[in-house]
């Protein structure tokens, strides 16, 4: 192999092993104090069984450790672990791993583990790994990712200064600038931007409004938008915020395939249109089951849970898939939608632009 | 009526309108993936290793979405197999992952859903992880899967390298922002809780939810990122066959 074209491989590794190493020797950034495990000893093991006759194993680790920040630094400490071995809230501890304390009356407890380098070296693999196979169009995804986060950050604190009963119409205006933000990075100020730009916005709205809908006339029958997690108020509207930005990427993703090439056919207005549905039709299919497995995936563990627990298949299905199922039922509303929608859109204006020259 | 059964019936029918025949099969592709979710969940329930039920899942979740949705052997075929590659790379790398990363199972924001329950069930949460953060991936790989067979297929494999490079390129950027969206989709929920509690962004990066979240959407993102080098390799490797058969 070239040497010169291992180059950038290498310093990858480097500057991957810079990131591990770096959020290793972190813990003088927290307040919480930080420990590294040194040893751990399993002092007990009691076999459990639920009233569901579920069989399972209490174990207790005695865990030595070592802080790492605080003014108890390198001093050695000692503490219990709890754990069940199916680690549905609680996990085992391991040599070598880093956790934060809590000072409680009976001395330093484990208060959770520091997860920090497993996510950074992972977010930094996927930057370099971006950077290694598509070079600068990496960045220009990044910085529109990046730029998106801003607007999302901002857009849950105005949520929040409304006290979680924010307006409609704030989610609405994210998912604008959401959009416009994007197709200014991916596609730049060009007149088929103004073509994505709208026929996203026009297949999501229209998606949302069959979505509502069709569960306002049936009265949400059989859909219990209670069950919308993390949420104390409002949920409906949280859920739609959810179901809005969601299907934004996929259906952006759809809009620009086909506009782009309906763009760049020498071709009349009707032959713009079917190819543009004919691209439609290819891609849309996949494109539902991107979000559909997303959203689905998202439910096994609280299934299994539910099932464990003496529940039903029918009613688990129901209580705890079915959100799943309609966030990717109302998404898929507008992925589909996206097809004609862009392809008249495209075929119109690709023809104005054309004859305008 | 019930909500759920009209949102079908509404899916389907604009499927057929927008797709014809090919929506049709879209559709039916949807519903026996939405089967194979549903009975691998409940074998992981009944007590079957989790991750080899996923993995066996995961084959024929590949196969519907690709052979349903592509008709075309020299995209479907290629697609599917480039995608079974990435699948078991992906397997090792969430496993090894998962290890470290402890946020598995439920997090203290959760308590509430957990009123009444017993969660040592016997199962290994890590293992449900795995096997939910494998599945999550599948619908990216597909899709960037398909895409790109059926772009080199257009191309000329060996003389437009630098055709195939910018098309690879292009799927792997759109791919990434569709799985961001949907990462951002699924966090409204939750930031808004973080939000409400004054979380510092130092207990958010170490927060198990977050965490455990952020993990699976960048298992798919690597997942699309390795799929377009994949999928290209496997499309060159049966053309140059097929090449030197002729």
């Amino acid at each position: 192999m070239n040497y010169k074209r291992m180059i950038p491989w290498l310093l990858a590794a480097f500057a991957l092993l810079a990131v591990w190493f770096g959020l290793r020797n972190d813990a003088f950034l927290y307040h919480q104090p930080v420990a590294e495990v040194l040893s751990v000893r399993q002092v007990r093991s009691t076999a459990e069984v639920d009233s569901n006759n579920n069989h399972d194993h209490q174990i207790r680790q005695r865990v030595r450790a070592r802080f790492l920040n605080t003014n108890k630094r390198g001093q050695v400490v000692s503490f219990n672990n709890d754990y069940n071995t199916s680690e549905g809230i609680d996990f085992p501890l391991r040599s070598g791993q880093q956790v934060f304390l809590n000072h409680g009356a009976a001395g330093y407890q484990l208060n959770d583990a520091k997860r920090d380098t497993v996510t950074g070296v992972l977010l930094a693999l996927v930057v370099l790994l971006l950077i290694l196979f598509s070079g600068k169009h990496a960045l220009v995804t990044m910085v529109s990712i990046a730029l998106n986060t801003v607007v999302f950050y901002a857009g849950i604190h105005l949520e929040l200064g409304s006290h979680g009963n924010g307006p409609w119409y704030l989610v609405v205006g994210m998912a604008l600038l959401f959009t416009v933000l994007t197709v200014l990075f991916v596609i730049g100020p060009r007149s088929v931007a103004v073509c994505i730009a709208s026929a996203t916005i026009l297949a999501t709205t229209a998606a949302v409004l069959i979505g509502y809908a069709i569960m306002v006339s049936t009265g949400y029958k059989g859909i219990h938008i209670e069950q919308v997690k993390y949420v104390t108020q409002n949920p409906r509207l949280i859920f739609f915020a959810q179901i809005v930005i969601g299907s934004l990427g996929a259906v952006l993703d759809e809009t620009s395939d086909i506009s782009v090439a309906i763009f760049q056919l020498p071709a009349a207005a009707g032959q713009r249109f079917k190819a543009g549905m004919a691209i439609g039709r290819n891609v849309m299919g996949p494109l539902i089951s991107v979000l559909f497995m997303i959203f689905m995936a998202d439910t096994f563990t609280e299934s299994i849970l539910w099932l464990r627990n003496g529940n039903t298949i029918a009613y688990t299905v129901s209580w705890v898939m079915g959100l799943g199922f309609v966030q990717s039922l109302i998404s898929a509303f507008g992925i589909v939608l996206a097809v004609p929608i862009t392809s008249g859109l495209a075929a119109l204006l690709a023809g104005r632009r054309q004859t305008a020259k | 009526m019930n909500s759920m059964l009209l949102l079908i019936i509404v899916l389907f029918a604009l499927m057929l309108l927008v797709g014809g025949k090919q929506g049709g099969n879209s559709f039916l592709a949807l519903c026996v993936n939405s089967l194979i979710i549903m009975v691998a969940v409940i074998l992981m329930a009944g007590g079957f290793a989790p991750v080899w039920v996923a993995l066996i899942a995961s084959m024929i979740i590949l196969a519907t979405t690709i052979f349903f949705s592509s008709t075309d052997m020299e995209v479907a075929a290629p697609a599917f197999i480039a995608a079974l590659v990435v699948m078991v790379a992906l397997t090792a790398l969430i496993l090894y992952v998962d290890r470290y990363s402890a946020a598995a199972g439920f997090g203290s924001e959760d308590g509430e859903d957990l009123e009444g329950m017993s969660v040592a069930i016997g199962i290994s949460f890590r293992q449900i992880g795995v096997a939910a953060g494998l599945m999550s991936t599948l619908g990216a790989i597909a899709e960037a899967a398909i895409a790109v067979a059926a772009g080199v297929n257009e191309l000329d494999v060996d003389k437009d390298r630098v055709g195939i490079k910018r098309m690879g390129r292009e799927i792997t950027g759109t791919a990434i922002n569709t799985l961001f969206f949907g990462f951002f989709g699924s966090f409204v929920g939750l930031f808004v809780w973080f939000g409400q509690l004054h979380y510092t962004l130092a207990v958010v990066l170490n927060n198990k939810i977050f965490v455990g979240e952020l993990l699976d959407v960048l298992f798919s993102i690597i997942a699309v990122i390795l799929t377009v080098p994949t999928t290209i390799w496997v499309v060159r490797h049966r053309q140059h066959a097929a090449k030197r058969q002729a």
